[in-house]
């Protein structure tokens, strides 16, 4: 993409692509020592969770205020528009993701009391491995304006769904076989949804940012195949 | 031209969206230089359309082709056809004047005539009809509040045009072009020399004045063809680069042109 005439609307718009790489990054750190934290017990990982999630609001106030800023003094169009309004909502999203992953490091004690945590623990595991591919892939496809792979991105989602919906009925199984285990797959199954509902801001960041690059929405029908609402599981 | 009874108006009148002007195959020269190349495009009926581009871009070109006032000027010539209600405007036939009160034009910089408010506007009823004085000052009042004016300048009809300010005064050249009942309104940049909140009276009136008048602006301002206009033409070099819903233009350009254009990338 050529520059601007105003040369300073290109550093603006840098800025602004600078802080949703950094959030970006700072999200996969988060949702990576969280689960860390979560299958080894390690407090004082999940420690470190929380308190990166007060550097990730500040990032986030920082990226609105300078998305206003531009808006107001730039009046952007078309793709600079894209840009402005879309890192806005993306930044949204990185900063949920943020309050997921504290929200797992918080329940990092609770686990480690009960039972048997790291075999209970194996299945998140292998979540957190697709949910951490997600977020560490959607931003930077995104720097590299590769959109076909955000709408793959996108379509990925149902991967996790079908995670989760394996994780809940194995979750659920230990939890029949041995009462003892309940509190701690409880917490577990809420850091699974955790971890599901991440995903789906990844969904979003990768909507959004596809429009961002092409202009175009993406069309609506991804299929969804997290089950654990249906009855009879 | 009001439908003669509901039962007419299907036939009587194209609906909102239909088209008023039809360019088609439009070359102009200026001279032996082309400053139009092949423009086809269908401004609708009652709405307004924007013509943007850099300068030179032959968009006052063709808004000037659409009421024929180039003719004023030799060796300027246009070939193609303007379809006005399915009338080619072009042709020999097309007697000039009439064509003139169809389709009224309010320039860049305001252009009231050295004579009273009133007779601003009088003036050119006058050229068109006879009416008595209780009917033209029935008719002046109309066409100032229907350009937002008349609450401004009721009291001070007799004191002269060019004593307003410039935003007056442009709305007093919009209430002269509305007073002879036309059906498009041409508007060459009508907000460029006026301040913020003259260029929204200006804005406002356009709004309420596409109800009733096909509306026509060229304009530099792109946030002003954004926020009048329904549909936008993009122009450069004489062609029609792209022409579209005005939020699709400005959102997400078809046309790479398009988007360097209106969001400064232009060398």
């Amino acid at each position: 993409m050529s520059e601007h005439i105003v040369s300073s609307f290109d550093e603006d718009l840098k800025r602004i692509g600078g802080l949703i790489r950094d959030m970006g990054g700072l999200a996969g750190t988060m949702v990576a020592d969280a689960t860390r934290a979560l299958t080894r017990s390690d407090e004082a990982l999940a420690q470190r969770v929380v308190s990166d999630d007060a550097v990730m609001d500040a990032r986030q106030r920082e990226l609105d205020e300078r998305a206003i800023t531009l808006i107001a003094r730039r009046q952007p169009m078309a793709e600079d528009l894209r840009a402005a309004v879309g890192a806005i909502r993306m930044a949204g999203d990185l900063e949920r993701i943020g309050d997921l992953a504290k929200n797992i490091a918080k329940r990092v004690g609770a686990v480690g009391q009960g039972t048997a945590p790291r075999e209970l623990s194996h299945s998140i595991d292998s979540m957190a491995e697709l949910v951490l591919a997600q977020v560490g892939a959607v931003v930077e496809r995104y720097m590299a304006g590769d959109a076909p792979a955000l709408a793959r991105l996108r379509d990925d989602d149902e991967r996790i769904d079908e995670k989760y919906t394996s994780v809940f009925r194995e979750l659920l199984t230990y939890m029949m076989e041995d009462p003892r285990n309940i509190t701690a797959c409880t917490h577990l199954l809420f850091c699974a949804k955790n971890l599901e509902r991440i995903g789906d801001h990844v969904t979003n960041i990768a909507e959004n940012a596809y429009y961002v690059l092409t202009g175009e929405l993406l069309p609506p029908n991804r299929p969804k195949l997290d089950e654990t609402a249906a009855p009879a599981a | 031209m009001k439908p003669m009874s509901s039962t007419m108006t299907a036939v009587a009148e194209p609906a909102p969206g239909a088209a008023k002007i039809e360019v088609r195959n439009l070359d102009f020269y200026y001279g032996e230089s082309r400053a139009l190349k092949n423009i086809s495009l269908a401004l609708p009926e009652r709405s307004v359309t924007a013509f943007i581009g850099p300068s030179g871009c032959g968009k006052s070109t063709l808004l000037r082709v659409l009421n024929r006032i180039y003719e004023l000027y030799p060796r300027q010539r246009a070939e193609g056809e303007v379809l006005l209600d399915g009338e080619n405007i072009l042709g020999r036939a097309q007697d000039l004047n009439l064509l003139r009160t169809k389709v009224g034009m309010v320039f860049q910089k305001p252009t009231p005539f050295p004579m009273s408010i009133h007779e601003n506007i009088a003036f050119g009823i006058r050229l068109y009809e006879a009416l008595s004085k209780a009917e033209m000052d029935v008719r002046v009042e109309q066409a100032l509040a229907r350009a937002a004016l008349w609450g401004e300048v009721k009291d001070k009809l007799h004191a002269s045009g060019l004593s307003l300010s410039g935003g007056q005064q442009q709305r007093l050249c919009i209430a002269r072009t509305v007073a002879v009942k036309p059906e498009v309104i041409l508007l060459d940049e009508p907000a460029s020399a006026l301040d913020p909140l003259s260029t929204a009276r200006i804005e406002e009136l356009i709004d309420e004045l596409q109800a009733d008048y096909t509306i026509v602006i060229v304009t530099h301002n792109m946030q002003q063809a954004a926020r009048v206009s329904s549909r936008t033409a993009f122009m450069y070099l004489g062609e029609l680069v792209e022409f579209d819903r005005t939020e699709k233009i400005f959102t997400s350009p078809r046309e790479k042109r398009t988007q360097d254009y209106i969001t400064g990338r232009f060398g």
